[in-house]
Parts: C-alpha cells; structure tokens; sequence
C-alpha cells in the first residue's frame, strides 16, 4: 500500500543530519511539500533561520521542540498566513510561496490550528462545512462527512450544538473533522493533544494513523515527543527557529541528544 | 442526576418578565392618567406614537445594522456609515428628479454604478470583464429605471438603484480608506473614517446641494392615510405600513444570506475568528467587501424612507450626522456586533424618541420632554454601557478575546 511504502521510505535517510535542500528520495518519489532554506520574519524579529524541510507524499513527519521554537510559524509560514522573508515553499512542485492562503489551501493543504479554533458560535455541522469552503463537489463532500463521522461518531451525533460549547476533547475532533472536509493531500496539526487526557491523547493519535493510512500526508507539531514519534515516519527539531536535527522516527528516538532534551530521559 | 437535571429545567429566571409586566402596567397607567388629564390623549394619540416607533426604530435598525456589521468584522466603528446613508438619499434624489434633460448625466452614473458592481462581483467570482456586459447592464439599469421612474413605482426604482450606487461608494471606501489599514492600529483606522466622513460631507455639498432639499418620488405609499382607532381618527401616511414592512423584508433576507449561503456563513466566521477562517480558504478581504456592501445598501434603503417618511432631507454636510450616530447608538444599546442586537436596539430607539415623549407630552403644568428626545440614544447608551456593556442581546465581548 502506498502509505505503508512511504513509511519504509521515510525511514531511508541516512543519518540524523537533514538531507539539505532534499528533492526525489531514496525510492525517486518527488516531494509532496519542500521548504527551501525558509527565513521568516515577525516585523524586525528573526523567527525561521534557513530552514530546510521535505514531506514525501504518505508520510507522517512530525515537529518537534521548545516552547517559542518556531513551531507554530513554520506551520502558518506553510500555509502563507506568514510570509516568506527567503527561501521558498513547493508544494505537489509548484512553488506556492506567493501564493495567498486560500490558493494553498484548494492545491490541497489543511491545517488543525494551535488551541483548535473552533468558530464558537457556529453549529458542528456550519464548523465542518466552513473545512469544505472551497469545495464545490457536493456529493464527495457527503461522502467525506461519512467518513468524518466515522472518525469522530460523536461529531454526528452533536450536528447542531454550537462549537464553542463543545469540550476541549469533542472540540478537538472537531477540528480535525473540519481539516479533513478540504479532502487534503497534506494535514497540518499544531499540538493535537494540548491540554487532553493522556488516555485521549492516545486515541487522537490512532485517529491521525489511520487518515495517515488513508494515504493523506501528516506533518504534526507535537510537545509530546514520545508519541509523536512511536507513529511518526521522521521528525525534526527545531531550536530557536533552526532546524537542530533531523531523521527517522525511530533514530531520533534514541539520539542520545534527544532523549536528554525532549523525551525525559538522562 | 434526573433529579439534578429537573432542578436545573425549574430554575426560571423570573425577573425579566416580572420587569416587563410592571413597565406594561406603569405606562398603561400614565396613558389612562393621560386621558383623565386631556382627552386629547386619547387611544389615536398613543396608536399613533406606538406606529411611528415602529417606522422610525425600523429606520434606526437598517442603520444600525451596517455599524454592526463592520464592527463585527474588522471592529471598526465606522463613522463614515452616516454620510453613506447621506449619499443614498440624494443618489436617489437625483434619480427620480431627474428630467430627461439629465439623462446623459443618467447614464454616465449608470455605466459607473453598473462598472463598479462588475468589478465587486469579480472579487467574487472573476471573469465578469465583458465590455458587453457593462453596456448591457448600465442601459438595463437605465431602461428600468426609467420604466419604473415614470409610474408609481418610482421610489422603488429609485430606492433599488440607490442600494446599488451606495453598496458600490460602500466597497470603494473600504477599498481605498481602509483596506490598506489593515494590521494597522485601530486608532488609525478611526481617524480615516473620520476623515472619510468630512470628505462626504463637503463632497456633498458641492456636488449635491447646500440646503434642505424636498423628497417626494413618485409613490402610493406617501399618501395621506386615516385609521378609525376607537372611535377616534388618525391621520398618518402609507408610509407607517411601508417603511416596517420593507425593513422586516432587508432583515429576513439578511439573516437568510448570512445563516444559509456560503458567503454568508464565511463572513461569520470571520467575525468569529479572522485568522482561522483564512486558514479554511476564506478572502477575508472579500468578505469585508460584501459586509461593506450589504451595509450601505441597507442605510440606502434606510436613506430613502428617511426621505419619504418626512418629505425632505437636510443638507449634505448634516443629513448623516444624528441618524448615524444615533443608530450607532441603537447598535450599541442592542450589542455591537450582533445583527439582531442592531434591530432591537433600533426599534427601542424609535420607541425612547416617539412612545416615550407620548407618555410625558406638554400639559398645563409639565412642559414635556420632546426637545430633550434627540438625547435619549445617547443617554440609553451610557446607561447600558453601566449596566450591560455587551448590549442587551450581545453575548459577552471578554469571552471573544
Ligand atoms: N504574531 C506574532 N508577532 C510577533 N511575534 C510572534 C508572533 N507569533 C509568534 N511570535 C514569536 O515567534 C516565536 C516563535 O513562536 P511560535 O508560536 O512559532 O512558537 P512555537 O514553537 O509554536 O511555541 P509553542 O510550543 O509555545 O507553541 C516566539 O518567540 C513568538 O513570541
Ligand atoms: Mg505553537
């Protein structure tokens, strides 16, 4: 299956040094998203630092790193809700930095926003077609809908409560119910099990394994590195908006840097 | 827990209605208190009054909504919304008081308004370049314009083309004034609309007129009209009929766009949380373009009623000033940036500046309270400002930010 052979692939590169300015992998596959040497700027403050990164299509890449690392702006620099200072972002290969984000967003992208960001006053049902914005193919936006609700069963059973009264946890659900209404090829999640049980936790993150067996990228922001990467294909880490380390999941889970920074060990 | 849960059903806030009911029997008292002292102030006198709260307060609410509905957007206040409602008067003066000596004055207005309605409706929707198409609909325009101009109808003709030249100035301003502001302070956005204000104001003047100008279009609906209430006569126009029905018409069709189509929900969505609707694939900027144009084609409406209901406008440099703030007002007594807020507080408003001065009219030894009724809005603003800053129906604004 193809998702099964991206994970074989993405577990190829070689060591935990990112492959600069990466184009077809191991087995030939050209990128799904590839930022080239990325610099970002808030005003006159530096956020990204020449960062490169690649996504193969299948994959599940994780992001990992501290607090105000830069996390959260490599995602909204993605998706163009900052822009690129240098460097350049290709998407499906068509360069797709001076683009404006709802262009990014019908080439394929969706994104499960940071704190989820549900539209408080609007139903579940209003939340989920807000993800369809830009689709125009109704009877596929049906079949996603099943889908969705097949996810999240609990999504269809609240169509008409409001977003905002909805638990942290059904919100979540929500959000992700909502990203996947765009029908994309890449998902962008920001910190999907902020502030949820670790027992919850563990069920988002079988959910995002099995969109991400559906063959629909991933790329997730994660605090909690141990389970991020136990599912991830590879991961990178971010230290004060430079990409510090890089590579297969399973090699960063036992870089001996890693285990002292992020995964609790000594 | 199913005992828990009927504790909770029980619990009835009895207070709101409990206050509404004394309210009911205090002014039904001070109207039989009333009579007793005059019987002028008979059931016609205070029949009348009530209907012409409605009319005005309807007026107030198509104000208020598009205060509400920029606010809600991009929270700004946009003090340039009364001089919107200014232009839609005098455009439609000139459409319907236009002789055919003014018809190429006519068309030209046509192929601008109709340009700029291409050029809106192509932020939405691309491809509406056609040089066919602009002709086509300018001398559409201009063609049922004239049909209707020349019938009953004409304030109709008048009050739609109207909508459409002011929905068009709408979308520049926001265009040209405020767009680039965006990111901006928010101060600095206030003081653009401010400017942008002073600009229509004297822009009128030299363009418009520079005194009180006489509002009649052709219409059934001005007409002197007279209702038997209780054995007594009233004497009003058509125009109490008119101006709520047309307004509950804008009001339903409004909450229609923006509860069931797609462009509609965007902008409430944006209302709710502008960055994450951007991340759905919303053009934010479009959707302010829409909120600007629904806004001041409804003050266009409101504009044009304005005129019937009172049969002149003031001059340019003041005709927006006292509506526009008021409504302002009314959309602030409602909760700003709530639709049904704005309509609430507007027809409170008609009612504070009609029933209310009903209810304490001149008499031999009480000089009454109607020269005092232009402060009313603002003084029911503070006094919800003190007791409810969210407004009466606004949710409350802490939890948005
Ligand atoms: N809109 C903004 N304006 C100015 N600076 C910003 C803005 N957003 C983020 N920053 C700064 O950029 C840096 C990186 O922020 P970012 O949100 O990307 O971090 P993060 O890695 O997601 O952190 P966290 O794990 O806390 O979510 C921080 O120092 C932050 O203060
Ligand atoms: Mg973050």
């Amino acid at each position: 299956m193809n998702a099964e052979a991206a994970r074989v692939a993405g577990a190829a590169p070689s060591g935990a040094v990112a492959p600069a300015g990466a184009a077809a992998d191991a087995a030939g596959r050209e990128p799904l998203l590839e930022l080239k040497d990325v610099t970002t700027h808030y005003g006159p403050i530096r956020v990204l630092h020449h960062v490169d990164m690649v996504i193969y299509p299948g994959e599940m890449v994780c992001l990992l790193g501290g607090n105000a690392s830069g996390k959260s702006t490599t995602l909204k620099t993605i998706l163009g809700i900052v822009r690129v200072s240098e460097g350049e972002i290709r998407f499906r290969g068509e360069r797709v930095d001076p683009l404006t984000t709802s262009d990014r967003i019908e080439r394929g992208m969706a994104v499960v926003p940071e704190n989820r960001r549900i539209f408080p006053k609007m139903t579940v049902r209003e939340n989920l077609e807000m993800g369809a914005y830009l689709r125009k193919d109704r009877k596929e936006m049906d079949e996603d809908l099943e889908y969705v609700f097949s996810l999240f069963p609990r999504l269809g059973e609240r169509l008409s409560q409001l977003g905002g009264t909805m638990s942290g946890g059904e919100q979540q659900m929500l959000a992700m119910g909502r990203a996947l209404m765009s029908r994309p090829k890449l998902i962008l999640m920001d910190e999907p099990s902020m502030g949820l049980a670790p027992l919850f936790v563990e069920r988002i993150f079988e959910i995002i394994k099995q969109v991400n067996d559906r063959g629909i990228s991933v790329f997730v922001v994660e605090q909690n590195a141990n389970v991020a990467l136990s599912i991830a294909d590879r991961g990178y880490v971010l230290q004060t908006g430079e990409v510090v380390l890089s590579g297969a999941a399973q090699e960063l889970l036992t870089n001996e840097g890693m285990k002292r920074a992020y995964l609790g060990e000594t | 827990m199913s005992a828990i849960s009927s504790a909770v059903k029980r619990k009835v806030n009895w207070v709101p209605p409990a206050v509404g009911l004394a309210l009911l029997g205090l002014i039904v008292w001070r109207m039989v208190y009333l009579h007793g002292l005059n019987p002028n102030f008979n059931a016609s006198f205070f029949a009348g009054a009530f209907l012409r709260s409605f009319q005005l307060g309807s007026l107030y609410a198509l104000i208020a909504l598009g205060y509400t509905m920029v606010y809600g957007i991009i929270r700004l206040i946009n003090f340039a919304h009364g001089e919107v409602f200014m232009v839609g008067a005098f455009a439609a003066y000139f459409l319907f008081s236009t002789t055919p000596m003014a018809w190429p004055v006519a068309i030209v207005v046509a192929l601008v308004v109709t340009y700029g309605f291409m050029q809106i409706l192509n932020f939405w929707r691309g491809r509406l370049t056609d040089p066919l198409v602009l002709v086509g609909g300018a001398l559409a325009f201009v063609a049922v314009s004239v049909a209707l101009a020349s019938t009953t109808l004409g304030w109709l003709a008048a009050m739609v083309a109207s909508m459409f030249i002011t929905g068009v100035l709408g979308v520049t301003i926001d265009r040209v004034a405020y767009r680039p502001l965006r990111g901006a302070p928010r101060n600095s956005m206030l003081i653009t609309a401010i400017a942008v204000s002073f600009f229509l104001q004297n822009f009128g003047i030299l363009a418009f007129s520079n005194r009180q100008t006489p509002f009649r279009p052709p219409s059934f609906w001005t007409q002197p009209l007279q209702v038997q209430v209780a054995g007594e006569t009233l004497f009003t126009s058509w125009m109490i009929v008119l101006v709520p029905l047309v307004t509950a018409v804008l009001v339903v069709s409004l909450t229609l766009f923006v509860t069931r189509t797609r462009l509609g929900k965007a902008m409430r969505a944006t209302a709710q949380d502008a960055e994450t609707a951007r991340m759905m694939g919303v053009n934010v900027d479009r959707v302010i373009a829409t909120t600007f144009l629904l806004g001041s084609m409804l003050a266009a409406a409101a504009a044009v009623m304005w005129g019937m209901t009172f049969g002149s406008i003031n001059q340019p440099a003041i005709f927006g000033i006292l509506p526009g703030i008021k409504a302002f007002a009314a959309a602030v007594i409602g909760g700003i940036g709530s639709l049904p807020g704005a309509v609430v507080g507007g027809v409170l408003l008609g009612f504070l500046e009609n029933f209310l001065t009903a209810l304490f009219p001149r008499t031999a030894e009480f000089p009454g309270i109607t020269e005092y009724k232009d402060t009313f809005a603002f003084l029911a603003m503070i006094l919800i400002l003190l007791v409810r800053p969210s407004g009466i129906v606004g949710e409350d604004l802490s939890e948005k930010v």
